[in-house]
């Protein structure tokens, strides 16, 4: 049997397939984890700050805050418009366009394959972090760290989405990933990333709750620490937002690929 | 122009099993071997010359071809070019050779060749008033025109080329390396690159060595060709001379007026096949004279050719086996 | 030296021809420059409020830091990005044996091939905003503080350009960890803010191994007119040692690739 495309067989071959592949660039993969410290950056900028004391956060509660979100962060990274960029440019689109696969498929497989690669990285990472902080050290409740599981899914399933409809530009402008750039710009600023959105002006905080933007990092990162937040609007956002988005990314899509075997590439 | 002597390159290598589980043990234990890429290889080409460099993937072309360009140091063994140590890479020396590569390209994709010649002539020191009298002749040979103001990556392959061979050319090199210059391109791209060549050689007198997998290029071009084999150079001369060293004897055709049993031509060279009346022989060159006197004897022949097998079909299967 | 002025100028102008084939490239990385300067100032601006301050610093002395900041952001998107990050691709396509066959310094080549001018507007852009904040502290600007302002962003910059230059080298072996640069970036980004800000332990890693104190910090307290002697001098031997090191250690990379590559 077969949902969206997909049956068991398929999602075996395709997994197992891709984390072979990703473990062949480790080497790369942790460098990538490396390059997430920008959170602990920011930590220790925030521990020092009197600014502090606005963002509600109180001893050991901003620690675990940067942590998960570095954590939420290495789990949720999405590179897919340039793995597409690059497949098409070498022509590996168009055998992938023949399958009876959509090719979407292939790339949630290889961020999966690569998230598994990542895993004992990011771990090594939080490690390090406890050494340093020991103070910090918690362990979530199962509930709690399924729950942070999910959302951490839900947030690279709408950064996934975001880069698949900018991916689908490139059918009609071979230089589409530019505009990856100009989406990862609020994406650093306004996610929780580099400060919680607590620390933020009261308007500016009303207005990005309307964006995907806080459900990325802010939202998975306060439910992984056990900080009190709201689940069912935080959930209910991200839902929204894939069930906005996942629509538009197939028909944008399909549009492009008519376009794309129009043209006779 | 290029001396060479018991030239050898040895590399370390890693072996990897295919596979998940290969992949697991590569990366918890390497297994390295020291492998000989070229061995004890010598030889001399004078000015002028143009020389054919054979031999089958990984037999040593390439390594060789990058040690005379100073890319790969030798790990024993004395190379001089144009009175040079390559390896140094004096930029007296790399004023006076090029190298191209068929499957590499040097000129900016996005931009019209134009730029990169541009680019090349200043990077050489070349005075812009001489650069563009070389990009005219250079370009009149090779019959590119508004190719060169055209982007790059707009260009056909052949046409990309040709403008490759113009910017690898346009300091006037005395001597030139030829990778595979010709890969890919169709038969008649081909040919123009190949007339250039031969065109340049006699104008510039400028010394080549080239390899390539297609064999109309080195019948074509060169006189001389070296022929590497695992390493080792396993020929030195003309191309016939190669050909009768590869496969000496002679390929005899008969066509019989009646039809003869295989028995028939025991004592006759070796059978290649028998179809009614048509026969294929392979005789030694020594015996030649006796078998056809035999053979004209003993049957009624309506027709006889007698051959050489051809070189490239010969290369070719030397190139599939990998042995000799 | 006159041949490498004109190659110079042709890698440059080849360059720009390059970035205006594609226009709408153009008008995305001018537009994600301003964002991202607007973006810095709202961040910058969270840690401070009515009578706050920053490590000691005041918000328009920490303009000036973060004006530095987007200068040296600028010569790495300009300079450092387009050229040493394509260090691997040489490697990887075997180009590199095209730039060696040139007989032209390759560590010129490789390091001033091609620019992006979107970095450009990010230097200019820095560099107003570094103006603007000294302006607001009072300084006065006399040609004696001008010079040694431009003097330290020169050492800056040979620090800069050399600790890239030293990752991204390494790619000659290690073609698989060609984004070890991308490391380097994420330290360099606690550049953004004054050293003081950061606990005493980041304070010396940023001084001594990685030193970024020296980009941002000290060239903004050199234009404030209170930075050490000992310090500035620290600056010269770091920026002198980190470039002979980048120097060695590319001639040495380069006896690897020729002696290793096939």
């Amino acid at each position: 049997m077969r949902i969206f495309g997909l049956n068991r067989r398929i999602v075996r071959a395709l997994l197992g397939s891709q984390y072979a592949h990703m473990l062949e660039y480790r080497a790369e993969i942790a460098l990538w984890a490396l390059s997430g410290v920008l959170p602990f950056i920011m930590l220790s900028l925030w521990s020092g700050s009197d600014a502090r004391a606005q963002l509600g956060l109180d001893g050991v509660a901003l620690d675990r805050y940067f942590l998960s979100a570095f954590l939420v962060r290495q789990f949720s990274v999405v590179w897919m418009v340039y793995a597409f960029e690059e497949d098409a440019l070498l022509g590996r689109l168009s055998p992938y366009l023949l399958q009876p696969l959509h090719p979407l498929w292939r790339y949630v497989a290889s961020h999966l394959g690569e998230q598994l690669t990542r895993l004992p990285f990011a771990a090594g990472i939080a490690g390090v972090f406890f050494l340093i902080q020991p103070q910090a050290f918690w362990i979530p409740s199962l509930g709690g760290f399924l729950l942070a599981w999910i959302a951490t899914w839900m947030a690279f399933a709408i950064a996934f989405l975001l880069q698949s409809l900018i991916a689908s530009l490139c059918f009609w402008s071979e230089k589409a990933t530019a505009l990856e750039r100009l989406l990862f710009l609020p994406f650093l600023f306004f996610s929780g990333l580099l400060a919680p959105l607590t620390a933020f002006p009261p308007a500016v905080q009303d207005w990005v709750r309307w964006t995907p933007f806080p459900y990325l990092i802010d939202f998975p990162a306060r439910v992984l620490s056990g900080d009190a937040v709201n689940l069912a609007a935080g959930f209910g956002a991200q839902l929204a937002w894939v069930l906005l988005l996942l629509p538009l990314v197939l028909l944008l899509w399909r549009a492009g690929v008519r376009r794309y075997s129009a043209m006779g590439a | 122009m290029i001396t060479v002597e018991r030239l050898s390159k040895t590399y370390r290598v890693a072996d990897k099993q295919p596979g998940l589980a290969g992949t697991l043990r590569h990366f918890l234990r390497r297994r390295q071997r020291d492998v000989f890429a070229v061995r004890d290889v010598s030889f001399e080409i004078a000015p002028g010359e143009m020389v054919g460099f054979l031999g089958a993937n990984g037999a040593g072309k390439t390594t060789t071809l990058k040690m005379l360009c100073g890319l790969i140091y030798p790990s024993s063994g004395q190379v001089l070019v144009a009175g040079h140590q390559p390896q140094r890479r004096h930029p007296d020396f790399l004023r006076r050779i090029t190298l191209v590569m068929g499957q590499k390209q040097q000129l900016i994709w996005d931009l019209p060749p134009m730029d990169s010649l541009r680019v090349n002539a200043a990077v050489y020191g070349i005075p812009d008033r001489v650069a563009s009298r070389r990009i005219a002749e250079l370009s009149d040979l090779l019959e590119l025109g508004e190719e060169l103001t055209r982007p790059v990556r707009k260009l056909s392959l052949g046409q990309r080329m040709k403008a490759e061979l113009l910017a690898a050319l346009l300091h006037e090199p005395e001597v030139l390396f030829l990778d595979e210059p010709t890969l890919g391109l169709d038969v008649n791209a081909q040919m123009r690159v190949r007339q250039f060549l031969a065109d340049y050689n006699r104008r510039t007198g400028a010394t080549v060595l080239l390899t390539s997998h297609y064999m109309a290029d080195i019948t074509a071009l060169c006189p001389r060709v070296l022929l590497i084999h695992q390493g080792q150079l396993f020929h030195d001369g003309a191309l016939d001379r190669l050909a009768s060293r590869l496969a000496p004897e002679r390929h005899v055709r008969l066509e019989l007026k009646e039809p003869a049993p295989a028995e028939a031509f025991t004592g006759l060279g070796r059978l290649d096949s028998l179809e009614n009346c048509e026969v294929n022989l392979r005789v030694e060159p020594s015996s030649l004279t006796r078998v056809l006197a035999e053979v004209l004897e003993r049957f009624e022949v309506r027709d006889l050719e007698v051959n050489d097998p051809p070189i490239d079909q010969l290369i070719g299967e030397l190139f599939r086996q990998g042995s000799l | 030296m006159g041949r490498y002025w004109r190659t110079l100028r042709r890698f440059w102008g080849t360059a720009l021809a390059t970035q205006l084939e594609y226009q709408l490239n153009v008008v995305v990385e001018l537009l994600a420059v301003v964002l991202s300067l607007g973006g810095s100032l709202l961040l910058l601006s969270l840690f401070f409020g009515p009578g706050r301050e920053l490590g000691g610093w005041n918000w328009n002395q920490a303009l000036i830091v973060q004006g530095f900041y987007t200068v040296f952001d600028g010569m790495t998107t300009a300079w450092l990005r387009p050229n040493l990050g394509a260090i691997v691709t040489y490697v990887r396509e075997g180009t590199l044996d095209f730039v060696l066959l040139k007989p032209i310094d390759s560590q010129f080549w490789v390091s001033l091939r091609t620019f992006a001018p979107a970095g450009l507007s990010e230097v200019v852009l820095g560099l107003g905003l570094a103006g603007w904040g000294a302006h607001q502290s009072g300084v006065v600007l006399t040609p004696p503080l001008l010079v040694a302002v431009l003097l330290m962003l020169m050492v800056a910059a040979v620090i800069l350009y050399s600790l890239w230059f030293l990752i991204a080298a390494t790619s000659i072996w290690f073609v698989k960890t060609w984004n070890a640069t991308e490391v380097l970036r994420a330290v360099l980004a606690s550049g953004r803010y004054p050293l003081e800000a950061y606990p005493a332990s980041l304070r010396l890693l940023f001084t001594l191994v990685v030193p970024v104190a020296f980009l941002t910090t000290v060239p903004a307290e050199v234009l404030l007119g209170r930075a050490s002697l000992p310090l500035l001098a620290l600056g010269f031997v770091l920026a002198g040692g980190f470039f002979a090191a980048a120097r060695g250690f590319w001639l040495f990379a380069l006896r690897h690739y020729t002696s290793a590559s096939s």
